[in-house]
């Protein structure tokens, strides 16, 4: 049964991984943090993290130009390292995303996110 | 079990985790709340404005009503109901924990943010829920602060928090763009349910209802409540009706003052010098007034007298117009109710 203390662990476990947070992207708080965060600061890493998934989910139309095309991931690449954002779709009401941040040279982004997308499944699968 | 005092439940947090103390911080109040504390960490929280977590769970489709009830059977003695739904398949440690963290923060945020309020400390208490997290207080009471300024960054008026949600009729631009869960909110909302009915009603988190009622009002779509003087009901008590006095009744004796009931809505009348002060009966129904009071001698014309109903003969059945279709019968909601108000005493030994 993958608590969401293990569910970072194994995020952490992914090749290259720097830091892991569970946010709740309606407040920008993060709920559960493990490891690095951008500034070592995972609370102003959530809040950002809050802004960019609330930017694509209710001020862009990209999202919500099919029916039940919901948002999945977003990938932020910078010079340094990859963020990962896999949202995690709860039937009870809750507004989560699980954050994982990743060394360039070290990860493999495709590895990351397929591991990403099992561990945002396992977590609230039956 | 300390006295009941007016402080500020965040400071007051702070102290009781500082003492690693176990027990119920109980903040009186609207809407107030219970933040429940287990050796000085936060592991539950509580607010009529906040969905809980079997509201969130039931709301959602999540678990069905039965499965939820049968683990509180169960585990409210033991207070391990959280860890009963997830040893019989029901949730995952994640959904679990998850969700316990999700209605926590949200219902600390209604208990925790008032400056001042009345706040009492059961000392030992315990949520029958059981310990599924373990948060730093400290972490909880600077949540509860970030989430006020947010609030107030959005659009800076309390009172689209407690009021009647009111839709405007007409929107003031051409094109309007809404999230879902603004759309969810517009579409229930009917001018009598409050915020935290509809947060309820929808099994969504109360501080995200408020906070997409608050953009909403930003964006000029939601009727903005008058100014009230009294502090908003969050349970609707039957409201008294303006009671039927008729205005050209004699006035009461002066000599004897009956116990008015407060009516406030009654205008003062004032007395007619030409009617004689007569003692007026007082019965618990209103025509006993017109008919037992004005023994008027004078027959001056003021003895009002209420026109006549059709009799109806005992037992005789109310004719079909009037009778209509009997009230819908809701099975089933005396037990749901007898079945939460022993929850809730369980809860309390």
């Amino acid at each position: 049964m993958p608590g969401v203390d293990h569910c970072l662990q194994e995020a952490m476990a992914i090749p290259g991984a720097v830091g892991a947070s569970i946010v709740d992207y309606t407040t920008g708080f993060p709920v559960a943090t493990t490891g690095a965060a951008p500034n070592s600061d995972h609370e102003a890493a959530a809040a950002g993290t809050a802004d960019v998934v609330q930017a694509a989910t209710s001020r862009s139309l990209l999202v919500s130009a099919v029916p039940h095309d919901l948002l999945e991931d977003l990938i932020i690449t910078t010079a340094g390292g990859y963020h990962l954002l896999r949202l995690v779709h709860t039937e009870f009401d809750s507004r989560l995303v699980l954050y994982l941040w990743l060394d360039r040279q070290l990860g493999n982004l495709a590895v990351a996110r397929r591991r990403m997308q099992k561990l945002a499944d396992d977590l609230v699968a039956t | 079990m300390t006295a009941t005092k007016t402080a500020g439940p965040a400071r007051l947090l702070t102290q009781v985790a500082a003492d690693r103390q176990t027990g119920a911080l109980v903040v009186g109040g609207h809407p107030g709340g219970a933040v429940y504390v287990l050796e000085g960490r936060v592991i539950y929280a509580e607010s009529p404005a906040a969905p809980g977590v079997g509201e969130l769970l039931t709301a959602s489709g999540r678990l069905a009503g039965r499965t939820w009830q049968t683990a509180i059977d169960q585990g409210t003695s033991t207070a391990r109901v959280g860890r009963l739904l997830v040893e019989q398949g029901h949730l995952t440690q994640g959904e679990l924990e998850l969700c316990v963290l999700g209605a926590t923060y949200d219902a600390a945020y209604f208990a925790l943010s008032p400056t001042g309020a009345p706040v009492e400390f059961l000392d030992g208490a315990m949520h029958w829920l059981g310990p599924v997290a373990h948060i730093d207080p400290a972490a909880v009471n600077r949540e509860v602060r970030r989430r006020t300024r947010m609030l107030d960054s959005i659009f800076p008026d309390a009172r689209v928090d407690t009021a009647a949600v009111t839709p405007v009729a007409r929107p003031p631009r051409e094109r309007i763009t809404l999230t879902a869960l603004q759309w969810e909110l517009l579409v229930h909302a009917d001018g009598q349910r409050t915020p935290a009915d509809l947060a309820l009603l929808l099994g969504r988190a109360g501080f995200a209802t408020i906070a997409e009622l608050r953009r909403l009002a930003a964006a000029g779509l939601l009727e903005l409540p008058e100014v009230r003087a009294e502090p908003p009901e969050f349970v609707r008590l039957p409201v008294a009706r303006g009671a039927a006095v008729d205005v050209r009744r004699p006035p009461p004796a002066t000599g004897d003052p009956p116990p008015a009931p407060p009516v406030p809505s009654v205008p003062p009348v004032p007395p007619a010098p030409s009617v004689p002060p007569v003692p007026v009966v007082r019965g618990p129904r209103p025509e006993d007034n017109s008919s037992a009071g004005p023994v008027n001698s004078t027959g001056a014309g003021t003895v009002y007298r209420p026109p006549r109903l059709a009799r109806r003969k005992p037992g005789a059945k109310l004719p079909k117009e009037v009778a209509g279709e009997a009230p819908p019968a809701h099975p089933g909601t005396d037990e749901v109710l007898l079945k939460r108000i022993r929850t809730a005493l369980r809860a309390l030994r």
